[in-house]
């Protein structure tokens, strides 16, 4: 008997060790974010979120250019994703032929099995010529006069590239979530207003989606999450120059594709990698926020059940 | 009188109850729409890259390391592939343990306010973006001034790295395994005076092994496409590895190749970009079939 009390004990310790090894990777992976981003914490206070100039040479450094990238990359993709992602999911939960929902699911479970940057070089030999050939040039000739739609150079890439790609991405997060949010609604109440002789489209209008509503937005929050550290696609699509966009089709900068691009470079100075590491901080709190909320929200609809979606890319 | 019984009970909705159905159908149309222009990407992405790229796909591509000027231009793609077994190694080494480790504790130990705060934790981990987790491998791992391993742009610090993002999804996929395991499997085993590592190897590890190893695949297959961890602390290496850490044990990477191949002005590289993403799309692919069959497989045979 002693033996095997041993035993269980032993079993329950080396279990424990792996508990704790995981709360040591996310409690170190936050404290170095915040003890290398302090001296610049310190140095630019919190101006640093809202001045423009980022001058390595001279040590000046404010964040507004990037920031303000990742912010309208990330409302741009939300606002291109949601309505397809809303339809995809009321598509293949509602009205899909029930023998092609399996494999319907899988197409959308491939999209997020894509690498972030298989999407690049997607972004880079398609969507760019066809902004550069098609697109800008029509915008040019017919709407130059509206402020936001102004083309200013015809090169293709610049925020429009990146958020097309990083919708595409956050496409599959948010359409499964919809998905798994109208599948929970009860077989009973739309089988009821079946009965009183609702079509398909009342039925959603009416049962399903005023149950569903939470989830969805859920689906949408973690969407945001995903689509603000977005880095590869980004990198490759954004064009890379620090303004802040006055249109739809400006070339930007981002927090992630700042990141990648200089953070090399940047570590030889101690100050500027520190300004670096704090713009990493505002991805980090940023994506903890809103994980935060969307997790609370999904595990009160869908009880916390993870789709397979979820995953993948980066 | 047959006439009659089809005769809708309110004549005068008649026209209400077309209008419905058209707006049904006009719903069904926008559905079908979006789904179309959503999935458009898979295809087309798949048919650009063997277009472009198939003609560099044969085992010669596999098999070489990359020569010529600008380096790619000539040979193959062996110091990705070599590149991404080590990372892939490494990465595993510490992910699995973890996770499997975190899983079941999850689903037989600790308390219910205590499980909930992991819980949170390990979906948090899941949240942050790939671009933080290099800066922290950086820190952590690679840099050469300040605490830290040292181990410089090496393949330990690269894998290393990719094992924190490997680690939480394979702790979810573990703990959802094992409480899918039907209640009584393990009660009966309690219930016959086995502790709780006895139920364990007895019972829990066999009835869910189909689970956990759908997790370690699906971690293998979000860490393959990973390329910013990479940037700061692998990058990179045209040849092959001389060691895993400090100078000369950094080592190549599929999705990094490409993401340096489709930087370069050369056409040749893009076309080499195409090819080599070809091959990572199919590792992907046939890693996410090989976990659907271990998923129907398990459905059918173990539980």
């Amino acid at each position: 008997m002693f033996t095997l009390k041993y035993k269980d004990d032993l079993f329950k310790f080396i279990l424990s060790v792996f508990v704790l090894s995981i709360i040591l990777i996310f409690s170190v992976s936050v404290i170095i974010v915040l003890y290398y981003s302090y001296p610049s914490i310190i140095r630019y206070g919190i101006s640093f979120l809202w001045t423009k100039e980022w001058n390595p040479p001279k040590e000046v450094f404010g964040a507004l250019t990037f920031i303000a990238g990742t912010f309208i990359v990330t409302f741009l993709a939300l606002l291109f994703a949601i309505p397809f992602s809303f339809g995809i999911g009321i598509f293949l939960q509602e009205y899909c032929p029930f023998f092609l929902r399996g494999i319907f699911t899988v197409i959308v479970e491939m999209l997020a099995g894509i690498p972030s940057v298989v999407f690049g070089v997607w972004g880079v030999l398609t969507v760019v010529p066809w902004l550069r050939e098609s697109v800008e040039p029509f915008f040019n000739a017919h709407f130059s006069n509206i402020p936001f739609l102004k083309v200013e150079e015809n090169i293709g890439y610049g925020i429009l590239a990146a958020s097309i790609i990083v919708a595409f991405m956050i496409l599959p997060i948010i359409s499964s979530i919809t998905k798994d949010s109208l599948a929970s609604v009860p077989k009973l109440a739309k089988d009821g207003a079946l009965a009183m002789g609702a079509t398909k489209l009342d039925v959603i209008k009416d049962v399903s989606l005023p149950y569903a509503l939470n989830g969805i937005y859920g689906g949408i929050i973690l969407g945001f999450g995903r689509a603000v550290g977005e880095t590869i696609a980004v990198v490759l699509l954004i064009g890379n120059q620090a303004v802040v966009p006055k249109s739809l089709f400006s070339v930007g900068y981002t927090i992630s594709s700042l990141l990648a691009n200089t953070f090399t470079f940047a570590v030889i100075s101690p100050i500027y990698a520190s300004a670096e590491v704090e713009l990493a901080l505002v991805l980090l709190l940023t994506s903890l926020i809103v994980n935060i909320i969307g997790r609370n929200i999904l595990n009160r609809v869908i009880g916390g059940r993870f789709s397979r979606s979820q995953f993948g890319g980066g | 009188m047959e006439q009659q019984l089809h005769e809708p009970v309110f004549p005068a909705n008649r026209g209400y109850l077309k209008r419905k159905k058209v707006y049904n159908n006009i719903a069904v149309f926008f559905a079908a729409a979006a789904f179309v222009i959503g999935s458009f990407p898979v295809f087309h992405i798949i048919f650009e890259a063997v277009s472009i790229g198939y003609k560099y796909l044969n085992w010669h591509f596999i098999s070489t390391l990359p020569t010529g000027f600008p380096i790619g231009a000539e040979g193959g793609i062996l110091n990705a592939v070599i590149g991404d077994v080590y990372l892939i190694v490494i990465a595993s080494i510490l992910a699995v343990p973890i996770g499997i480790g975190t899983g079941l504790y999850l689903s037989l130990f600790g308390k219910k306010r205590a499980n909930a705060f992991l819980r949170l934790l390990n979906e948090l981990m899941l949240g942050i973006p790939s671009i933080v987790w290099g800066i922290v491998g950086f820190y952590v791992f690679s840099t050469n001034a300040g605490p830290g391993f040292h181990f410089g742009f090496s393949a330990l610090a690269g894998g290393l790295t990719l094992g924190f993002i490997m680690t939480p999804i394979i702790t979810l996929l573990t703990e959802q395994a094992v409480n899918q395991i039907p209640a009584s499997y393990i009660e009966g085993a309690l219930a016959l005076g086995a502790t709780k590592w006895q139920a364990t190897r007895a019972v829990i590890l066999k009835a869910a092994l189909g689970g956990i190893f759908i997790g370690i695949l699906l971690g293998v297959m979000n860490i393959i496409g990973q390329t910013a961890p990479l940037l700061f602390t692998n990058y990179y290496n045209t040849g092959m590895p001389t060691g895993v850490t400090g100078p000369g044990g950094a080592v190549g990477d599929l999705a990094m190749l490409i993401f340096i191949y489709i930087h370069e002005p050369s056409k040749i590289l893009h076309y080499k970009a195409e090819a080599a993403s070809v091959v990572l799309l199919l590792f992907i692919f046939a890693l996410d079939l090989g976990l659907r069959l271990i998923n129907y497989l398990a459905k059918r045979f173990i539980l």
